[in-house]
């Protein structure tokens, strides 16, 4: 029995004798069940991969390059790809006091995530463990509110935190955050909760768990992966989020994309220091993105299908 | 097994059904009441503000004894009657028609790309864990980020020009500033909707694929026949999402290409100008018909789709599964 067959055909899938030539190989490269279902794909599809990966990385491969360049270096055109390396601009930014910018990114996104997580998962398990009436009308409401341009909604809620006086201040951000992640961790939670056996929870209710006890220690282990996709969707968007953060905050809770608008227009000549700056704003999330990739492909295929 | 316990448990489940449904609304309304709380206040507020401020209007100039008029006055639906007249009507059109656009042509090619990325990251060969990280990338980087290096890219001197050997002056107005906009946001986006095929890509069973095989399926059919349908649900949110992302789209265009260039004016920008001239209640009157365009889109799509997209698709228990045939003809849904 094998565990592997060629591969579903992408519309860019011609080669129908190729696939065939692959399989006397097989059994060599055996799969582990269904732990691992991807199908083998030939040397051609491994360079049309990479062909297409190198496509969609290249800025930002040519982003890293160019901030670990002089000055100098940065400014030729083409530029010169094997010029010496250093990290100086990097010392540059912290000189110009980039580090506050990065803590209160962290703190909004961060506490943000949390609070979106502690009020996801009981509304989740609300609209999908024990399904409440007319829950699909719920899901629509939660979606609704993805339906107002940002802009529209900037005005009045500038006025209200003017009014509470909490204008420059980082908890607003994680108020913010928290209810502009709140709806897609609904829908996402929504879909991996159901996948939670209905046995475990009779069992558990059966051994008289409460709710806390039930969503703590069987709700929360079985959908970890899904959780953990989440979250890392949360953190991401929370710490890109550019308007609010623009419009909101001055000096005190300014946020890293903030600093790196400001950055632009003062140093806009300066190529390598730009692209430092840009690098660093993105560091956090690309080192989330690249530690988690699979835990997020993982966790997404919790409730992405049946 | 179900049937030996069945007599034993009957009567408590009974009982305890009884109690519990009063009970199990209690407490689902108890566990959504937070969520939507946040929801109400930081989200339906302002709808109702702009919708509410839409029907003022600044007032401009003086008054009859020549004092400088100040703060708002209500006029009705003036706002929106003058949105819809002479130029303003006809800036607004294509406004519209650039948002609808973008959205089609955008959500297509981003979903061509991504269900293509799908099928060739969920092959074996080495280096999988490094593309798929790689290729994760531009979606992760802040828009900011992204815009900026675009920018660099397009610009007159830029790596595009370079590639293509051509002096194509990109953020000016026209076809290429568009096809500018285009580019980015689907280097952008159309990775994450090959994650997402990607996840639902995994659950398939490898046997799936063997007995079409086995029955002789060419590859074109087990893709049309097996996959597609199979990764249709994760497919339709995340369309659905993109679609909604799409229609309020603001950055992007306005980053790389510019305020006051009409090829590429969004209705989202239009109202982030009115927002910028101090025309407080006329952008709101943009960001109000913006608003239930995307209301109907997505009514829409929910309603032709909405089975796979919020219903059928999404529920396994067995409660639910049962329902589901009732729902589906309430709702006019064809499978």
């Amino acid at each position: 029995m094998t565990t592997t067959a060629p591969g579903p055909a992408g519309p860019v899938q011609k080669e129908g004798p190729e696939t065939s030539a692959a399989s006397p190989r097989r059994p060599l490269r055996r799969k582990r069940g269904a732990e691992d279902l991807s199908q083998r794909g030939g040397p051609i599809w491994a360079l049309l991969a990479w062909a297409l990966t190198l496509l969609f990385f290249a800025p930002v491969a040519w982003m890293v390059l160019t901030s670990l360049h002089k000055e100098v270096d940065a400014a030729t055109n083409p530029p010169s790809i094997f010029a010496p390396l250093t990290f100086s601009q990097y010392g540059l930014l912290f000189d110009r006091g980039v580090g506050p910018y990065l803590i209160n990114s962290a703190m909004a996104s961060a506490l943000s995530t949390i609070l979106v997580l502690a009020l996801a998962l009981p509304a989740a398990y609300a609209l999908s463990i024990k399904p409440v009436e007319k829950w699909t009308d719920v899901m629509f409401f939660f979606l609704s509110t993805k339906f107002l341009p940002p802009i529209a909604a900037l005005l009045p809620i500038y006025l209200i935190v003017k009014d509470l006086g909490m204008l420059d201040n980082v908890y607003t951000l994680v108020l913010l955050y928290t209810s502009m992640n709140l709806p897609i961790a609904v829908w996402m939670m929504q879909s991996f909760l159901a996948e939670v056996p209905k046995e475990m929870l009779e069992a558990a209710e059966v051994d008289g768990a409460g709710l806390l006890r039930t969503l703590w220690s069987i709700v929360r282990p079985v959908t970890m992966p899904g959780i953990a996709a989440t979250a890392l969707i949360c953190v991401i968007f929370s710490w890109n989020e550019f308007m609010f953060a623009l419009n909101l905050t001055a000096t005190r809770a300014s946020t890293a994309p903030v600093f790196l608008v400001g950055f632009i227009s003062s140093q806009g000549l300066f190529l390598a220091k730009l692209c430092a700056a840009a690098t660093l704003v993105s560091l956090p999330v690309l080192i989330a993105g690249w530690a988690a990739q699979d835990k997020l492909v993982r966790g997404l295929s919790l409730g992405a299908i049946k | 097994m179900a049937v030996t316990e069945a007599p034993a448990r009957a009567p408590v489940a009974k009982s305890k059904k009884a109690y519990s449904n009063e009970d199990h609304g209690r407490l689902a309304a108890m566990l959504l009441t937070p969520t939507m709380a946040v929801l109400l206040i930081v989200i339906g507020y302002p709808i109702l503000a702009a919708m509410y401020q839409s029907l003022f209007t600044t007032n401009q100039g003086v008054d009859e004894s020549g004092f400088v008029q100040e703060g708002e006055k209500f006029t009705g639906l003036d706002n929106y009657t003058a949105i819809f007249s002479g130029a303003a009507g006809e800036r607004f059109w294509n406004a519209f028609y650039n948002t609808t656009f973008f959205t089609v042509v955008c959500v297509v090619i981003e979903v061509i790309i991504g269900v293509m990325m799908a099928l060739i990251m969920n092959k074996a060969f080495t280096g999988k864990g490094l593309i798929r990280a790689s290729i994760l990338v531009p979606w992760a980087i802040p828009t900011v980020v992204s815009a900026l290096l675009w920018r660099w890219i397009f610009d007159a001197n830029g790596v595009a020009n370079n590639i293509i050997n051509q002096q194509i002056l990109w953020s000016t107005d026209g076809w290429q500033a568009k096809a500018a906009v285009i580019i980015a946001d689907t280097w952008k986006t159309a990775p994450f909707i090959g994650l997402l095929v990607l996840a639902g890509l995994q659950v398939i069973p490898a046997e799936v694929y063997e007995a079409a095989k086995i029955d002789g399926a060419s590859a074109i059919s087990q893709f049309r026949h097996i996959t597609l349908p199979l990764v249709k649900p994760a497919l339709l949110v995340a369309v659905l999402f993109r679609i909604l992302d799409n229609l309020r789209m603001f950055d992007l265009p306005y980053v790389l290409v510019g305020a006051q260039k009409p090829s590429v004016e969004t209705v989202s920008i239009l109202a982030f100008l009115e927002n910028n001239n101090a025309r407080f209640g006329s952008a709101a009157a943009f960001a109000v018909l913006l608003f239930l365009y995307i209301v109907v889109v997505a009514y829409a799509f929910v309603r032709l789709l909405g089975a796979d997209v919020i219903g059928d698709a999404r529920v396994k228990t067995p409660k639910a599964a049962k329902r589901r045939p009732n729902r589906s003809i309430a709702r006019g849904d064809t499978p």
